[in-house]
């Protein structure tokens, strides 16, 4: 029902678009066509119909052209939120999803240019992807995979650079509960077996094999719905973390839970007054980074006990490794970067109130940027991780 | 030696005696002097000059070899005296004589040379004269010989008819064809005969043309006076026929005088009249159009029909260039005399009268009771800008005193602000104005709006006075459009007006139309609500989004709600647009629970406001939307009642909680914000996410 009513605002905006550079000369030949094509009967009707269709036919061409730029009024753009961020292989483009379940392709190479201007910084494609927000977007080799409201689709990159949208696929994980759709919140590739893990609102795990589409297995076991899915690679586990407040380390290959840590009853890193969910999990050979409720703390998983807690106010939603620093966003208009030690050695202030992911773009030399989204339209990029460089527009 | 010295003298001897042979006839011959110098004179025209200088050149050898030879002599040691030496001497002695001769002679020569020189020169000065005499009168000549050929005669200026033309008319006596077929100074004349004579007869004919005009006129006056004398009768008759209309109620004669009236209306005021009696006649019967003002002195300006109507600016001009004539010693009474009249309006102004009530009361019928409202307005003509003004007034049949923060909504300056996009009638929309305006010092027209109207864009268009700006269409094609939007507009406002009444007492109407959209139970309650100024919104921290994403314009009205539950307060600032309800209200929440937390910091409250920004189109109800705003106010309350019974999961917390759960909820948080389900759906009563 709201869709209808913005597609209605969009065609009015649309027609507006339309007349208003034109109207001064156009308007003019017009009305003087008008008067000379009036006097013969049969010509002004057969003209009278070209110049109609001819209307028309510009509306919607105009109209056509507009599906790419993104459809959004002023109050759509102000309750905008960035969840997921993912660039492409080559590392040019950058997509972001938002809450309205829009994908955004930003142009990084266009964007980073030397003579770039503030219509570089807008997407270049913008297209519904899904019915609910996007929570998680991710690249493989050449696909895009976009998680919405419980289904995920795959979108070929070389398609999407040449402005077409059509995904190549959906799959819907098998969810047992029928009344709410359960939405996915995170998914990572375990590249050793070249399969899809899946978590969400189901408290459930799925595993997609990518070879084939199917869902092989369920890792079953959290009690709440599942925030965030990583994988370990050379030790072929999987970890997440939940609303539950444990962080689940699985074997993939048997998909029994190895270990369950809960990490609010640990009290250093416990924090009540917010509560004991885990948003983010991220690993590095034996190191684990979690937050949440509780504090951001790394974990040494070999002896499953926290090495140092990081002192941020509000709750982390993301976190990453990048060479010897921790960068990490949550609540909070600033990416936080920490030394492993546990000190917080800078807080990078950025466009949006709170931020909800953070991506760095490690697939093209050239155009290695950090980019982070949240509560706002706007991306900010980084080309240097000290300063905001500019920002990105829905 | 000896030998050579004596050739020399023999050679010597010789040449005197071939030089000598003239002197000696001169001086035989000339006994007196005159006669000598006459010989020598004649001797000189005899000798060449070459000659003579071979001769100088001879002797002036000979005498240097005499004396060599003397020096020689005396060095062997000769006497002084001797008779070589002596003889030697006067050997020089002579040649001494001949230089002397020829240095005469050369003088004289010298002299002569100068003497012909001069008088050859005089020769040619006089010749010199005589070229100059001559060439100046060539040039004269010429002169006098091209102003001849410049010579425009008067009769070049005449159009005559053409030589064809002139040959088949003109009798053969004026033409005389054998004459003037080859001379054409002869066929010029007689072409110029025939003028005249053709002239002489078109004079004939205007005299006579003038006579027959004068007979016709005198007939006309005398038609005239019989007419004139039947308009009694008529009026006797017309008076006689009034009762018989007002029987039949047939106002024929109400608008014959309005008609009558109307002709005396500006352009633009007849255009606007025209159209709306047309409309009202034909789509809409709650409308009426009147005409007020002062007719006498609208005749009065349309008196002389040539200048006012035509050449108004041009009149305009003058009287003002009398006016500075008349008052110059008081500059400042001037530029006031100027701007005044500058500012002038057309004595007559139109009226038109909008019912407003019938087809959307039903939407109304919760909130209002049983209200007929008019909107008045006023279209005013400035003359001397050439755009159309407009003063509204709204008159309802019920007290409308009882709402403090609806104070804005039905002032005349707000009412019709941006009835159309952006059009808010402060600026006149006539770019030429700015000129005038510049001239008499009037910095922006915006000062003269309470005293003049609004020149909306929509009221130039109704009068049809087209601007660059303005879409190029007819007035009657925004008759319909405009007067819709009026009434709409007007019927949003009175609705608003009501609401704001109600939501005053704290109470939020919900209509049945909208029952299904809110759960039977809505605990929160709205606490306040007040107007703020556009400075106080800019002031407060939580909007400073809304105002820099520039959805928050000087034009909208602004207005504070408080909704309360338990200890939670909740503060909603509400950006009201003047095209409401076409353009929702936006929220910005704050809400002071356990801290102070807004849509800024907290993701839920951001979802709130999203709730009621974003959601508003099933907010909207039945059409045309009037109920938005309090649907948006009680969707806020169910949202906090939400908020605040979902927050504080932990069960760590001890004792009782302050806002038990009651409303049904699948899941309290979802996705990666952990945002709280505030949509509802409706026949199972539960609440979800979007």
């Amino acid at each position: 029902m709201c869709r209808g009513g913005q597609a209605a605002e969009e065609k009015r905006l649309v027609a507006s678009k339309i007349h208003l550079p034109e109207s001064s000369g156009l308007v003019l030949v017009t009305s003087h066509s008008f008067a000379l094509v009036r006097s013969f009967p049969p010509l002004f009707e057969f003209w009278f119909l070209c110049f109609c269709f001819g209307v028309l036919c510009r509306v919607r061409l105009k109209g056509a052209r507009r599906v790419c730029v993104s459809s959004m009024g002023p109050v759509e753009l102000l309750h905008m939120s960035v969840f997921s961020q993912s660039f492409s292989p080559c590392g040019r483009f950058l997509a972001a999803g938002n809450n309205y379940g829009e994908i955004a392709v930003f142009s990084l190479s266009a964007a980073l240019s030397p003579d770039s201007t503030a219509l570089n910084q807008k997407p270049v494609l913008t297209f519904t992807a899904h019915e609910g927000p996007v929570f998680s977007l991710l690249s493989t080799d050449c696909h895009l995979l976009s998680a919405g409201n419980g289904e995920i689709s795959a979108w070929s990159w070389s398609e999407l650079t040449k402005k077409n949208v059509k995904p190549l696929w959906t799959r819907r994980p098998n969810y047992k509960s029928s009344l709410e759709i359960p939405e996915i919140n995170s998914m990572t590739i375990n590249s050793r077996d070249n399969s899809l893990v899946v978590g969400g609102g189901d408290n459930n795990i799925h595993v997609m094999d990518l070879e084939n589409g199917v869902f092989k297995t369920v890792l079953q076991g959290h009690s709440d719905y599942v925030h965030c899915v990583t994988v370990r690679e050379r030790e072929a586990e999987i970890l997440s973390g939940g609303e539950d407040g444990a962080v689940r380390v699985w074997d993939s290959r048997t998909g029994q839970c190895v270990h369950c840590i809960e990490v609010y009853k640990y009290e250093v890193c416990a924090r009540p007054q917010y509560g004991k969910w885990i948003s983010c999990v991220t690993t590095d050979s034996d190191w684990m980074l979690c937050g949440g409720g509780p504090s951001l703390s790394l974990w040494h998983l070999r002896s499953l006990s926290p090495t140092s807690i990081f002192n941020l106010s509000g709750c982390q939603r993301q976190a990453a490794f990048h060479q010897d620093l921790i960068l990490t966003v949550g609540e909070g208009a600033f990416v936080s970067h920490c030394l492993l030690g546990g000190e917080v050695k800078a807080q990078i202030p950025c466009t949006p109130q709170s931020l909800n992911t953070l991506q760095l773009n490690n697939n093209s030399t050239e155009h290695r940027v950090l980019t982070v989204g949240g509560s706002s339209d706007h991306i900010d990029v980084f080309t240097n991780l000290s300063y905001r460089a500019f920002s990105l527009r829905f | 030696m000896s030998s050579d010295a004596l050739k020399k003298r023999k050679s010597k001897v010789l040449r005197n005696e071939g030089g000598t042979p003239e002197m000696k006839r001169g001086r035989a011959d000339g006994d007196q002097q005159d006669v000598r110098v006459y010989h020598e004179e004649v001797e000189l025209d005899g000798r060449d000059p070459q000659q003579d200088f071979l001769q100088y050149k001879e002797t002036c050898e000979s005498l240097a070899n005499l004396m060599s030879e003397i020096q020689e002599l005396k060095a062997n040691g000769a006497k002084d005296g001797c008779a070589e030496v002596e003889k030697k001497r006067m050997q020089s002695c002579i040649h001494f004589m001949n230089l002397k001769k020829l240095n005469r002679l050369a003088h004289m020569r010298l002299k002569k040379g100068r003497d012909q020189t001069h008088e050859a020169k005089q020769k040619v000065d006089v010749l010199h004269l005589q070229l100059q005499n001559l060439l100046y009168e060539v040039m004269h000549l010429q002169k006098e010989i091209s102003k001849c050929l410049e010579f425009k005669s008067k009769h070049e200026e005449i159009d005559l008819v053409s030589e064809e033309e002139f040959y088949q008319e003109a009798p053969p006596e004026i033409s005389r064809p054998q004459l003037t077929k080859n001379d054409p100074h002869q066929l010029t004349l007689a072409r110029l005969d025939w003028e005249l004579e053709q002239r002489k007869r078109l004079a004939e004919k205007y005299k006579e043309s003038l006579a027959s005009k004068e007979t016709i006129q005198k007939s006309i006056e005398v038609k005239k006076e019989h007419l004139r004398s039947l308009q009694p009768g008529l009026n006797a008759i017309m008076q006689a026929s009034l009762p018989v209309q007002e029987y039949l109620s047939m106002p024929f004669e109400q608008t014959q005088k309005q008609t009558e009236i109307a002709r005396h209306l500006p352009p633009p005021l007849y255009v606007l009249f025209v159209q709306a009696n047309a409309y009202g006649q034909a789509c809409d019967k709650n409308l009426i159009v009147s005409i007020s003002g002062d007719v006498d002195e609208a005749k009065a300006l349309s008196k002389p029909p040539e200048d006012s109507q035509d050449d108004e600016s041009d009149s305009d001009a003058e009287e003002e260039q009398e006016k500075t004539k008349r008052r110059r010693p008081t500059a400042g009474g001037q530029l006031d005399d100027k701007r005044r009249e500058m500012l002038k309006r057309h004595p007559l102004s139109l009226g038109i009268d909008l019912k407003c009530k019938g087809n959307y009361f039903c939407v109304l019928h919760v909130l209002v009771g049983k209200n007929g409202s008019v909107l008045h307005l006023y279209f005013y003509y400035l003359m001397n800008l050439n755009i159309m003004t407009v003063k509204t007034k709204v008159s309802t049949s019920t007290d409308l005193s009882t709402a403090i923060s609806a104070g804005e909504l039905l002032k005349s300056d707000t009412l019709l602000s941006c009835l159309y996009t952006s059009d808010q009638g402060r600026e006149t929309p006539n770019p030429a104005n700015r000129y005038q305006f510049d001239k008499v010092g009037i910095i922006s027209f915006g000062d003269y709006v309470e005293e003049l109207g609004h020149p909306y864009m929509w009221v130039q268009n109704l009068g049809g006075l087209h601007f660059p700006i303005s879409s190029n269409s007819l007035s009657a094609s925004h008759m319909e459009n405009t007067m819709k939007l009026l009434r709409g507009r007007v019927q949003s406002r009175l609705a608003l007006h009501r609401q704001f009444a109600s939501l005053e007492h704290s109470i939020i109407p919900i209509s049945s139309e909208c029952q299904h959209l809110f759960p039977a139970k809505i605990i929160s309650r709205l606490a306040r609500w007040t107007t703020i100024t556009y400075q106080e919104y800019l002031e407060l921290p939580y909007t400073r989004h809304v105002t820099e994403a520039g959805l928050a314009k000087e034009t909208d009205l602004y207005f504070m709600g408080v909704v309360e539950r338990g200890t939670a307060r909740l503060n909603a600032a509400v950006v009201l647009s003047p095209r409401y309800p076409e353009i929702s209200p936006l929220f910005s929440l704050s809400l002071s629970w356990k801290g102070e937390r807004s849509g800024r910091t907290d993701d839920n409250l951001r979802a709130m406001e999203s709730e009621v920004n974003v959601f508003k189109s099933e907010l909207q109800g039945p059409r045309p939307g009037h109920q938005l705003l309090t649907n948006q106010f009680a969707r806020l309350c169910v949202c906090l009642d939400v908020y605040l019974e979902t927050e504080g999961q932990d069960d760590s917390v001890e004792g009782p909680r302050e806002f038990p759960r009651e409303k049904m909820c699948l899941r309290t948080v979802r996705g990666p914000n952990r945002l709280k389900p505030f949509k509802y759906n409706h026949p199972q009563g539960f609440f979800s996410h979007r």
